[in-house]
């Protein structure tokens, strides 16, 4: 399996390596082979033990307008009390400058399985991560789709409107609207290339000339049901989610128009009244506030449902991506059966 | 002679500090020569008018006591509460005494004037006294002259001759009867009983009547009227014990030199007397009234006063006039009215008075536990039952009476027949019928107690029996259908083995069995009621009774003809609670009959609530934090059924349970995949969920988790595991065994479970078949092969199975047409897609500001919050209403 991420790999690089530059301060991401694998060995780890979400810092350099990563170590997991997190990262890159590595943290990295990895932690922490140090990025990894052949790291930025919301730590739909944002503009995704020192390359060639002709024909592996039924099943956990949203803000809604109907009403009582009273020469009712008699009901925060929507999002790309795949693949077979048969035939 | 010396205290030249050693000594003999002799009597609490006198008498007490040790600025604040105390009293004097002040107070004012006077004049005294004594004293004395102003005349006469009475007491109580001043006083007063006492009231009265100075000396003369009420001789005799007080003082004075030691002792014990006075308050005055008591019955009536029917009526209608009044002595009332029955027995004053007072004593009875909530005493519930009986014997055995509420008193009959009575004999039994059902809520219901007082039953039901004799006589069709709805609710929860006995033909056909009499009750109520409610729950409980004998069919058809479903919600809560109750019954006997699909609709309702013990008045769930006020536990505590009555919650729920599985799992298995599934039973689901949710499963050992072991095992068509977690040792003496026929249910039970399982079986693993042979399918779930034939031919018409039969081969060969995994989760993801799409388009709505229809989306809305797979329809058919409304 490797070394076909491998091989994805190297074809990775040379696609994405042109990429139109964007405001943003950095952009692409180039990383270091080394620290990708030791990325992925981390990560297959994490989730083959317990299925849990395996996470740790990456550590490199800014160069001019790309953000080099070289290495990276992997965080302690959260159930081992004893330790300070902080304070073993320091301590870790402290030592790696000892032996020469890179130690500038420039963002972290975290595992996921298909498209599930947008959450409020994740944004959480990338907002503090961007605002400490600017150049950061979240590298995510995906463990499910990698481990069927298809590499998947992506790296992340928040977008200066995500950052801005959470500054203003406001998430009612004007505030949302205000900053034109929704779940495309929160994250920037950033290209990553993933660059090998020359001594690696001939390794690499090397290995390729290796590996027997026939292993590399397994891309045809169609595997459709259990992939496919396994996404649809989350997406359909996500549609309810984003279902059992709408029917809050419906229900807000609907709270406020009667709210509104009842003040309405309240205002025409009192001026009735007052008129009243006018007209017996007596003094006005004193103005209430109004905002005590009817207290603003709470908006509902809408940073769930957008990221409820972002993971649809994600989930619905990722299945009509390995459908198209699934699609071409099945012509091809049928291509080749046809031409099997027709060889066969006469 | 004694009056002379009475007055001697306060006037004659005797030296101050004697007197004053008296008055020490006086009252404690006077408390004891009092309580001494009734400390032998019975004590009876008597009238509770009797308090205001009580009141007047303590003070006065009191006033006596500070007067010996002269304290007198206690003294004044008592005096002060005397005054006020009889201003109280004031009402019930005029009432009682015809205006006149009675003699006792007028007494204690004279006591009080002479003693302040004499302290007065002795100046040295006065000199002595504190400040604060001294000041009460000219204040005391400022008052009691003008207070006494008002009472001059009164005054003035008791003054004149004060002694008559306490002459003649005197002397009894010296039992010497030396001197007997007066003409007409039989000595002997404490044995001689009535017309003492009679006479004695008499010559009490006498100076007030004097003063209204009309026929006062022939009525003194005389010996008493017939019609004296006994609270009126009671207060007289109050009086007449201050009597004792003061002639037993004056006595005191007389003899005081030669038994000075003699009055230590006597001390001694009054202070004892007194101390167990205090103790029970009221006690005190009750044994005053003790004392009385053997008098008390000839009082009732004169000594030879022609006791006829109009004097016993009278003397009946004054004792239940009393009734309900806050003084009166509910004890009193019911001794009373036992006494007046005897004097009517004694003098054959016929039927009708008999029954008149039997009708009084009961309703006494009846009343003498004040709160409604709480059940009457064992002994008077004894009391009861007989004295109810005993009215009945008597009305069944005199046919010339009659009996009713529209019968006026004016209108009554009792000395020849045809009488007539006023009263309701059906009130009172259903009075005693509720009083018994609270009597049996009362009691622990695991008690021997409870078994006790379930033998009443018999009596009660007799009681029913005998009034339904007599209304039958009478032939009123409301009230007929009154009793005979009293008779159904003593019946329909009584099993009679009798009835399946018949059914069998072990029992001729025309044996009665209380079916029959159900049969014959109801539908006269049904024929002949006018009120909805007994109609109603009558039909119920001829529906329970139909299902308890195991007629499905007779049952289900009353309850589908009664149309009762509709509107049982309008009706009172004791219905409610009664249609409950036959639902539960309706839906066992649905069971028992293999009817699973109506057994489990009859009790879903109860069940799927989880709060069956409240719907079946069983019990009350505990509550969380004020729920519900006290006044409404109350309320729902009196709604409770007695324990006898009760259904057994667990063979419901297990019966529940086991119907829900039976249709819940080849459900759940035909429809694995369809986004449409709807629970049929919310119950069920929560108890399989909640054993999901476990790690580790354990061997079942309540009655849920065997149904909950059973269905897993059904699910993979296991039949024989799921039968065997549904009948063995465990649930028989849990469950089955409380059905009559238990082995009957558990074949039953073991067939269904067999073919449920079957058809399990081929929902969960045809996909995996390309043909089944039946033969085999037969041997695995041991069932004939017609029943599996047939078993399958019905799936295949009901579309529920995708195959077709082939005979020749006996095998069942499948179609596979059914939709993939993936394509049904894909349909499912539609409708979610759908439902979605529906509320984002009601949040745009709103933002357009239609409000429309408004109320209708919500419907559906809450329905698909709760659980959304039902909602899958809603969301379709409000769509399409949300086009519609587009336009």
């Amino acid at each position: 399996m490797l070394p076909v991420s491998i091989a994805d790999m190297a074809s990775a690089r040379g696609s994405s390596r042109r990429v139109p530059d964007n405001e943003s301060s950095i952009a692409y991401v180039q990383m270091d082979g080394l620290a990708v694998m030791k990325m992925i060995k981390h990560s297959h780890e994490e989730s083959t033990g317990n299925m849990e979400v395996a996470q740790g810092a990456l550590l490199g350099l800014v160069v001019e307008n790309c953000l080099e990563i070289t290495n990276c170590f992997p965080f302690p997991k959260h159930n081992d009390e004893s330790m300070d997190e902080e304070e073993y990262q320091l301590a870790m890159m402290r030592r790696l400058r000892r032996v020469n590595v890179d130690h500038f943290h420039v963002g972290w990295y975290q595992s996921a399985d298909v498209g599930n990895f947008l959450s409020l932690p994740l944004l959480e922490s990338q907002y503090h991560y961007q605002t400490s140090i600017e150049e950061s990025v979240v590298v995510i990894y995906d463990t499910q789709k990698s481990a069927r052949g298809f590499l998947t790291v992506k790296a992340y930025r928040l977008t200066p409107q995500a950052i801005q919301m959470y500054k203003d730590n406001e998430f009612t739909p004007e505030a949302l609207r205000n900053l034109k944002i929704g779940y495309e503009s929160l994250f920037l995704e950033v290209p990553i290339v993933i660059k090998n020192s020359h001594l690696t390359n001939i390794m690499l060639s090397e290995l390729a000339d290796m590996i027997p002709e026939e292993e590399g024909t397994k891309f045809l592996d169609l595997g459709t049901a259990s992939v496919l039924e396994g996404q649809l099943r989350c997406l359909m956990d996500r549609v309810d989610e984003l279902n059992q949203e709408a029917i809050k803000f419906n229900r807000y809604q609907q709270q406020v128009i009667r709210q509104q109907q009842d003040k309405h009403r309240f205002l025409q009582k009192r001026s009735q009244e007052n008129a009243a009273r006018q007209a017996k020469d007596e003094p006005p009712l004193p103005e209430e506030d109004l905002n005590k008699l009817f207290r603003p009901i709470p908006v509902p925060q809408r940073l769930n449902p957008m990221i409820v929507s972002g993971q649809i999002n994600t989930y619905s790309q990722h299945i009509s991506q390995f459908c198209s795949q699934s699609l071409a693949k099945l012509y091809i077979t049928q291509a080749l059966q046809n031409a099997k048969e027709g060889k066969s035939a006469p | 002679m004694s009056s002379s010396r009475f007055f001697a205290t306060g006037s004659d030249s005797e030296s101050e500090t004697s007197s004053e050693e008296e008055q020490v000594q006086r009252q404690p003999a006077t408390t004891f020569t009092f309580s001494d002799e009734e400390e032998e009597t019975k004590r009876v609490v008597r009238s509770a008018k009797e308090k205001r006198y009580e009141d007047l008498t303590n003070i006065m007490k009191q006033i006596r006591n500070f007067k010996k040790i002269k304290d007198m600025s206690s003294m004044l604040t008592s005096f002060e509460d005397l005054m006020r105390a009889y201003t109280k009293a004031l009402p019930v004097i005029n009432k009682e005494e015809k205006g006149q002040t009675p003699r006792f107070y007028l007494r204690c004012l004279i006591e009080m004037e002479d003693f302040i006077n004499d302290v007065w004049e002795d100046r040295e005294g006065r000199k002595n006294m504190s400040k604060n004594n001294s000041k009460s004293l000219s204040s005391l004395r400022q008052k009691l002259r003008k207070y006494n102003k008002e009472f001059e005349l009164d005054i003035a006469k008791f003054r004149e001759n004060p002694d008559q009475a306490e002459d003649e007491e005197d002397e009894e109580k010296e039992g010497e009867g030396d001197s007997e001043p007066d003409d007409a006083k039989p000595s002997s007063f404490r044995k001689a009983g009535s017309e003492s006492s009679a006479t004695d009231s008499k010559i009490m009265k006498k100076p007030p009547e004097d003063e209204e100075g009309s026929e006062d000396s022939t009525d003194w003369g005389t010996d008493s009227e017939s019609d004296t009420d006994s609270s009126d001789d009671e207060t007289q005799y109050a009086s007449v014990r201050e009597r004792f007080l003061k002639r037993n003082t004056e006595k005191e004075e007389e003899e005081k030199k030669e038994k000075k030691e003699k009055n230590k002792e006597r001390k001694e014990k009054e202070r004892k007397q007194r101390k167990e006075e205090e103790e029970d308050g009221e006690g005190g005055w009750e044994r005053v009234k003790g004392g009385i008591i053997p008098l008390e019955k000839p009082k009732m009536f004169a000594k030879d006063a022609e006791i006829d029917v109009n004097l016993v009526v009278k003397k009946l209608s004054e004792i239940i006039a009393a009734r309900g009044k806050k003084r009166t002595d509910r004890r009193e009332q019911i001794e009373l009215l036992h006494e007046l029955q005897s004097v009517a027995e004694a003098h054959h004053l016929g039927p009708a008075v008999a029954i008149k007072i039997k009708f009084a004593i009961v309703s006494a009875i009846f009343d003498y536990n004040p709160k409604v909530s709480d059940a009457m005493k064992p002994e008077f519930w004894a009391k009861l039952l007989d004295g109810i009986s005993d009215t009945l014997d008597l009305l069944l055995s005199t046919p010339d009476i009659i009996i009713g509420e529209q019968i006026l008193e004016e209108n009554e009959v009792f000395d020849e027949p045809p009488y007539k009575v006023r009263g309701c004999v059906l009130t009172m039994v259903e009075r005693l019928d509720e009083e018994f059902t609270k009597l049996l809520k009362e009691c622990d219901p695991h008690s021997n107690e409870y078994v006790e007082r379930l033998k009443d039953e018999k009596m009660v039901a007799s009681i029913i029996d005998k009034v339904q004799e007599y209304l039958e006589r009478q032939s009123l069709s409301a009230e007929l259908c009154r009793i005979y709805l009293r008779k159904i609710e003593h019946l329909y929860y009584k099993f009679d083995p009798d009835v399946l006995k018949q059914k069998q033909g072990e029992i001729p056909s025309s044996a009665v069995t209380s079916v029959q009499v159900m049969e014959k009750l109801c539908k006269y109520i049904y024929a002949k009621d006018g009120t909805d409610r007994l109609r109603t729950r009558a039909i119920l409980a001829h529906i329970y009774h139909h299902a308890l004998h195991n007629n499905w069919f007779q049952a289900r058809d009353l309850i589908l003809m009664s149309h009762l479903q509709e509107a049982i919600q309008h009706s009172d809560p004791a219905t409610q609670i009664l249609y409950n109750r036959t639902m539960a019954h309706l839906g066992l006997c649905a069971f028992r009959h293999a009817n699973i699909k109506d057994a489990h609709n009859c009790l879903v309702d109860l069940m799927m609530t989880g709060k069956v013990k409240e719907l079946l008045a069983q019990g009350l769930l505990p509550q969380r934090q004020h729920e519900r006020s006290k006044e409404q536990e109350k309320i729902e505590k009196q709604r409770q059924m007695p324990f006898h009555m009760h259904i057994n919650l667990e063979l419901l729920e297990c019966v529940y349970l086991v119907s829900a599985m039976l249709i819940e799992i080849p459900y759940m298995a035909a429809h694995e995949f369809d986004a449409r599934r709807r629970m049929i039973s919310k119950t069920f689901y929560q108890q399989l969920r909640s054993s999901e949710r476990q790690s580790l499963v354990g061997p079942p050992e309540s009655m849920r988790e065997h149904v909950v072991a059973a269905s897993k095992a059904m699910r993979n068509g296991n039949w024989s595991a799921c039968k065997n977690f549904i009948i063995n040792e465990k649930m028989n003496a849990k469950v089955w065994d409380l059905f009559y026929e238990a082995d009957k249910v558990r074949e039953m039970l073991t067939h269904l479970i067999q073919e449920e399982a079957l058809r399990t079986y081929l929902f969960t693993y045809s996909h995996v078949y390309d043909s089944i042979s039946m033969p085999t399918l037969a041997q695995m779930f041991e069932l004939e092969k017609p029943v599996v034939h047939s078993i399958i031919s019905k799936m295949i018409i009901n579309e529920e199975l995708m195959a077709s039969l082939d005979d020749p081969t006996q095998t069942v060969v499948m179609h596979r047409s059914e939709p993939s995994r993936l394509q049904s989760l894909a349909l499912q993801l539609t409708d979610k897609v759908n439902n979605f799409v529906d509320s984002n388009e009601r949040i745009f709505e709103m933002k357009q500001g239609n409000y429309f229809n408004r109320g209708g989306n919500q419907g559906g809305f809450r329905d698909r919050q709760n659980f959304i797979r039902q909602g899958q329809d809603w969301g379709r058919q409000r769509r399409d209403r949300g086009e519609n409304r587009a336009f």
